[in-house]
């Protein structure tokens, strides 16, 4: 079970990383996903360079593969990100969407 | 600096289901000191390389487990950096002698992965990352083909390049003892592999791996060799660079390999041309071609078609990962740095085989922790 | 005693649609006889990554850009939906810690099968009415989900809006009254623990959504002396494309009245969303002192009637945020599979 103090105290960054433009510097898609993430698989991450100056990598969502391109525009999304499990706290974090 | 390998040897490297990580060391750790010439008791320190004992296995403290285990009560701590926990633990032996608190030490590398399910396995290797790369649901596999789409977008590094770092490794360890896969690969069959993380094919990828490695190492030589050749290590380099991807400067290179290469090179008194063989950190295919950049041996961009020219296997020069490298000879995290010494230990002794470099004189081994975050380089050379 | 009104709201709809045909074609069903008899032809559903909270900041976040209020100004947060993620650990807070509402706030989540939202407008009401608060967030947000081969799969769809009430002055339309219409009837419910809802069939129809929604739809009507010819628009809850239309009907609006709230058509039933969209849908296109007529409908159940006067102050806020138009031309349609993935149902 993930810690709910650890997901309380990271929750504080995911606010201020909302909401934001960038653009992607690289991308790729998972066919082998690890513990906890089987059930996304396929899915594709990238590291997006943000107009506020630094670079931040979490999973690509809502996309078509024209999207998937080295340039393309995204913002970032509230989304729910590791599976928590039964009894868990959810997490819930950053991803991108294509503008 | 000038630090003697008295004796080097590994383990084979493979799916090791019935030898328990006790066995692979005793085994590494006594063939090496037997060549050593060294008596148990001249040990004085051993400094264990391992990354996933803890979150796989349950089991810390892995100095006092392994002087258990070779009835060597004497100093002992377990090394970590993900993937080059083995290199550093070699550099901990390193600066051990260079302080001069010990004359004589053992550096082994060890690690047991084939006990568990490869999704957790892959999991656990993710502890080598950034938090925000885990909560991406990022794998190691993933934050290659970030790298290799990025150098690709910025040099046309082709698939068939990355292919032809797989075929001319498992070509290597086809004369490799020791190597866990002991047949060579054609380009079609990588390419062909199944996608891991696009562009990563499964044969772009090293494998999950047991084995374990021992070096000797002393502030002495050796008095009495018939193999005249002596093995020194003359330079012994760390450097760092942040955990998670996104925070690198330039997504194409291991800046901290490049930092440290820099550094090795000046200590040793050399330049990259001068190396004739070097064990390298191909986890993925597209790691051997960027540390041909980092490390001086190809301009940025000029490395993939080098390569696959085959300037870099047996024959060429500078001759790499004649081991089978990560990829074919494999690549149990923890034993990987200290296999890379064996290797170039062996090459520069003339004992390599049937993947001998000839006259091979200066040697280099090159071992990174994580997508970039730890990069160690050794530099050694014989008499 | 204040006045109150609302000052600016803001939608969600998931991108990714299923077509009634497909879900007809796994089960073997006549998808013509479906969709004649349902009145739908297409659903929304939520990503495997996307639930009641994601949905709701979602909207909550447009709604505040839309009122150009900030998020250290809401005094007041109400969460309605029958997909809480959490059976005990309120929405509400997860939401507004998101949308950065700061710390003097009161928060609370409603239950009420599909109107739990509408209640909590009423809620807010009477705190910013009574002057016990300035500016409240009232969302309405649903990851609906069905049992595969029921009935109700054709239907439940996810989707949010939030709506920012407060004082009359700035408005964009005034909350001019409201009736509710309550009884204990199971048409439609979900034990604790057991992951899809039942429902009585035929028996949530007559005694069940007609009778409540008729039932505060005239009482309200009453109460202010109005008749349906005095309004530009109605909006009812749609469960489907059905009964809307056969409500509308029986209390005198017309099929013009009512079409522009019918989000129905085009994305099925969000649950606790489904009549706030549509009013949404409305507000995008009224115009000044129009009047509008909305009631919605909780199973269990009870009913709760609006009559809202457009103020002038709407032309001021066109084409801010991202309308149900903007979200209609955003869609990507997946196979039966891929809903099942999706509504991790697999």
């Amino acid at each position: 079970m993930l810690s709910p103090v650890k997901i309380w105290r990271n929750q504080k960054k995911i606010q201020k990383l909302l909401n934001l433009h960038g653009r992607i510097l690289s991308w790729t898609k998972i066919y082998v996903p690890p513990l906890g993430f089987e059930s996304q698989a396929p899915y594709v991450i990238v590291v997006v360079a943000l107009d506020s100056g630094i670079n931040y990598t979490a999973q690509l969502v809502d996309w078509e593969e024209k999207h998937l391109v080295i340039g393309q525009a995204v913002k970032t999304v509230l989304r729910r990100t590791r599976d928590p499990g039964e009894e868990g706290v959810i997490p819930y974090g950053i991803k991108f969407k294509p503008l | 600096m000038k630090i003697a390998v008295l004796g080097a040897a590994t383990t084979k490297f493979g799916e090791l289901w019935h030898i328990s990580p006790r066995d692979l060391v005793k085994e590494a750790v006594s063939e090496a000191l037997d060549q050593s010439g060294c008596s148990r008791s001249q040990i004085e320190a051993i400094f264990v390389g391992n990354m996933l004992s803890g979150v796989l296995g349950g089991q810390e403290n892995l100095g006092a487990f392994f002087a258990e285990e070779l009835n060597l009560p004497v100093s002992a701590m377990k090394v970590e950096g993900a993937c080059a926990s083995g290199g550093l633990a070699v550099h901990a032996g390193v600066m051990a002698i260079t302080s001069s608190l010990y004359q004589t030490i053992l550096v082994v590398g060890v690690e047991k992965m084939t006990d568990h399910k490869p999704e957790e396995v892959a999991k656990s290797l993710m502890g080598a990352g950034s938090d925000v790369e885990r909560q991406a649901g990022a794998t190691f596999p993933g934050l290659y083909a970030l790298m290799a789409r990025a150098h690709m977008k910025k040099y046309g590094t082709t698939e068939k390049d990355m292919a032809s770092v797989a075929v001319k490794n498992h070509y290597h360890a086809s004369l490799n003892s020791h190597a866990q896969f002991t047949r060579p690969i054609t380009l079609e069959q990588v390419l062909t592999s199944s996608i891991v993380a696009s562009p990563l094919k499964l044969l772009d990828c090293s494998p999950i791996s047991d084995g374990a490695a021992a070096v000797v190492l002393s502030k002495n030589k050796k008095q009495k060799t018939k193999n005249k050749k002596q093995v020194y290590i003359t330079a012994s380099v760390v450097a760092t660079d942040s955990l998670g991807l996104a925070e690198r400067q330039d997504l194409t290179t291991i800046d901290a390999a490049v930092r440290a290469a820099k550094k090795a090179y000046k200590m040793a008194g050399i330049t990259p041309g001068d190396i004739d063989v070097a064990e390298v950190h191909d986890c993925f295919t597209i790691a051997e071609i960027i540390a041909m950049e980092d490390l001086g041996f190809f301009k940025k961009g000029k490395a993939a078609a080098s390569i696959r020219e085959g300037k870099t296997t047996l024959g060429g020069r500078p001759v790499i990962n004649t081991s089978g490298g990560l990829k074919a000879c494999g690549h149990p995290v923890g034993a990987t740095g200290v296999k890379q010494i064996v290797e170039i230990y062996k090459q520069l002794k003339g004992t390599a085989g049937k993947k001998q470099v000839k006259g091979a004189k200066i040697g280099l081994t090159h071992n990174v922790g994580g997508s970039g975050a730890t990069a160690v380089i050794h530099i050694l050379r014989r008499d | 005693m204040y006045n109150v009104g609302i000052l600016g709201y803001g939608i969600y709809i998931p991108r990714y649609r299923i077509r009634i045909d497909d879900i007809a074609a796994v089960w073997g069903k006549n998808a013509a006889d479906i969709k004649k008899s349902l009145g739908v032809s297409e659903k929304a559903i939520a990503s495997l990554d996307e639930d009641a909270v994601t949905l709701a900041y979602e909207a909550a976040i447009s709604a505040l850009k839309h009122a150009d209020i900030s998020s250290s100004s809401v005094e007041v947060c109400m969460v309605g939906s029958e997909s809480h993620p959490y059976a005990v650990n309120p929405t509400s807070t997860i939401v507004a810690e998101f949308l950065g509402v700061g710390r003097n706030y009161l928060a609370c989540d409603l239950e009420f099968a599909c109107k739990a939202a509408t209640s909590g407008m009423i809620a807010i009401f009477g705190l910013i009415s009574s002057g016990k608060a300035s500016i409240g967030l009232c969302i309405g947000t649903d990851s609906a989900q069905a049992k595969p081969h029921d009935v109700l799969e054709y239907t439940a769809a996810g989707g949010a809006a939030a709506f920012i009430l407060g004082k009359e002055t700035d408005c964009l339309a005034k909350i001019v009254d409201f009736a509710s219409f309550t009884s204990d009837t199971p048409d439609f419910w979900r034990r604790d623990g057991v992951r899809f809802p039942s429902h009585g069939g035929r028996f949530t129809g007559e005694p069940a959504y007609f009778a409540h929604i008729e039932g505060s739809a005239k009482h309200l009507l009453h109460k202010l002396k109005l008749a349906p010819s005095d309004f530009a628009y109605c909006i009812f809850h749609m469960p489907n494309g059905k009964f809307p239309r056969e409500v509308a009907r029986r209390l005198g609006f017309s099929e013009k009245q009512l079409s522009p709230s019918l989000i129905v058509d085009k994305i099925g039933n969000p649950f606790s969303a489904s009549s706030l969209l549509g009013l949404a849908a409305v507000l995008d296109q009224a115009r000044a002192n129009q009047l509008i007529f909305m009631a919605s409908y909780g199973s269990g159940a009870g009913s709760d009637s609006f009559v809202f006067e457009v103020n002038k102050n709407i032309e001021k806020r066109r084409n801010l945020v991202p309308t149900f138009s903007t979200f209609m031309k955003n869609k990507q349609y997946v196979s039966y599979v891929d809903y099942l993935k999706y509504r991790g149902k697999i």
